[in-house]
């Protein structure tokens, strides 16, 4: 039972969310089925709101253990700790209580110190990328010429010096991603939308049963 | 000559050269003229045409991690909308997006535009693709109240709105998943909605197949699309001023790109 409950419940969910979508009412206004649908679909919300407290509490516990027995890494840990508590109580009372120097403190401290930090951390891959660009762009084989030719085109192509450079230089970075980059994308969101939708008959079915955990 | 070596320059000269590269143009701007493509034009005319008093969706879906490549844009279109006097209301799909909704905000509550009138947050939605579908399907049914937590019903300019149907656009500004795709998926193709979006420029290789079948009606990529669209406004802002710097980058990468495949055929030719 411990397995076909489950197995049962996935299978009706999944019924009801695909066939509110495949079907309409004659005149447009909601079904019992679409009802159930949006009914279940504000079940998914309301345990993602969950699961974000959950993630807090397992961080909590985790990092918790760490900081106790000073493992390698733990003043780290604390201030991860630290940071969640100070964000929480502040943004708690800035958003609740509706406090003026709370709202303000809140915000102050997101533009001051997450924001520049995330920026700073997207910032780094250009460098990355710079290093990478340079070592893995070499003209081995006709595929990595091509590759090569059409990102050095899209670069020129994107940034304004291109076409001061040469004025088509926007005009082919536009082909290329219009045309070749457009049916390549196309094809691989097609063949994975028809793999997801056979990963998903199969979990409907009971053939695959991976979210149930274990083994099998 | 040691061809090898040019193949394989330590990575800190390449470090050092992008920061002087990106940095001198930062505090003395070289001026480059940005031409304005076909996509910040339509994305530009499609908001223009909007009328005063209409609503617009932002639905701020990003991190402060992919901000700088796509708050520029969100901050461009406020800017219009605001001029044009066209109300904006922010939604965010990632926990995140509201504190870029309250900086949007700021400077024009500052210039005496008021809250709830001419803009609205309604902060975060948890539940990636499934809470953007039942959204676009019923706004003041899933979100009860905004981030300042005032009763959604309370705001004017709220008012007439069931569905995003009802705002005279959506625009998706995106740096991941959750965001376009699902807009599209769950929203623009059952709801019909004018839907447009501005996303990350490593996105917009992806984003293009919903561009050229017209789901997306127009699309800002990266900090280039946030200039064009400052550009085609006629109000150069920051993104333009940033546009040397991503120039003068490129032009060093692809110069290294160059050097260390010269080197690499000098020294296939020497063995």
């Amino acid at each position: 039972m411990r397995r076909e409950v489950p197995l049962i419940i996935t299978f009706i969910v999944g019924m009801i969310i695909l066939l509110a979508a495949i079907f309409t009412s004659s005149d447009g206004s909601p079904f019992t089925l679409k009802i159930w649908a949006d009914e279940l679909t504000d079940w998914v919300i309301i345990v993602s709101a969950f699961a974000v407290g959950l993630a807090s509490v397992n961080l909590f516990r985790i990092h918790g253990d760490i900081i106790a027995r000073q493992r390698p890494g733990w003043i780290n840990s604390l201030t991860l700790l630290l940071a969640i508590i100070v964000f929480t109580i502040v943004g708690i009372i800035a958003r609740v209580g509706s406090n003026e120097f709370f709202d303000t403190l809140n915000q102050n401290l997101y533009d001051s110190i997450i924001s520049p930090l995330g920026a700073a951390m997207f910032a780094i891959l250009a460098f990355y990328n710079a290093s990478a660009a340079y070592r893995a762009f070499r003209m081995r084989s006709l595929e990595a010429t091509i590759m090569l030719v059409a990102a050095i085109l899209v670069m020129l192509g994107k940034a304004p010096i291109g076409e001061l450079i040469w004025s088509q230089f926007p005009s082919i970075s536009t082909w290329l991603m219009d045309v070749p980059n457009t049916v390549g994308q196309r094809a691989i969101m097609i063949g994975a939308a028809i793999g997801g939708f056979a990963t998903s008959l199969r979990i409907l079915l009971g053939i695959e049963r991976g979210h149930l955990g274990g083994t099998e | 000559m040691d061809w090898k070596k040019l193949q394989n320059i330590d990575r800190r000269i390449i470090y050092i050269l992008l920061i002087l590269a990106t940095a001198i143009p930062m505090i003395k701007p070289l001026g480059i003229p940005i031409s304005t493509s076909a996509q910040a034009e339509k994305f530009f005319n499609i908001m223009d045409a909007i009328p005063a008093g209409e609503k617009v969706l932002f639905s701020l879906d990003y991190a402060p991690s992919g901000a700088p490549d796509v708050h520029p844009s969100a901050m461009a279109v406020m800017r219009h909308l605001m001029d044009k006097g066209v109300g904006v209301v922010f939604i965010a799909f990632w926990d995140a997006g509201p504190m870029f909704g309250e900086q949007l905000i700021k400077s024009y509550e500052e210039q005496g535009f008021e809250y709830g009138v001419h803009f609205a947050n309604l902060g975060y939605l948890p539940g990636g693709e499934s809470a953007i579908k039942r959204f676009g399907e019923d706004v003041v049914g899933q979100v009860s109240r905004d981030f300042r937590n005032n009763p959604v019903s309370s705001l004017p300019i709220m008012q007439g709105i069931k569905d995003t149907r009802d705002f005279a656009a959506v625009i998706d500004f995106s740096a991941g998943n959750p965001g376009i795709q699902e807009w599209v998926r769950q929203v623009q193709g059952t709801l019909d909605i004018n839907f447009l979006a501005a996303c990350v420029t490593v996105s917009v290789p992806q984003t293009m197949p919903f561009v050229n079948a017209g789901q997306v009606k127009a699309l800002l990529g990266g900090m280039r699309g946030a200039a064009e669209y400052e550009t085609v406004m006629g109000k150069p802002g920051p993104s333009v001023a940033k546009m040397d710097a991503q120039s003068l980058g490129h032009l060093l990468i692809i110069a290294f790109i160059i050097v260390g495949n010269v080197a690499f055929f000098l020294d296939k030719k020497a063995k």
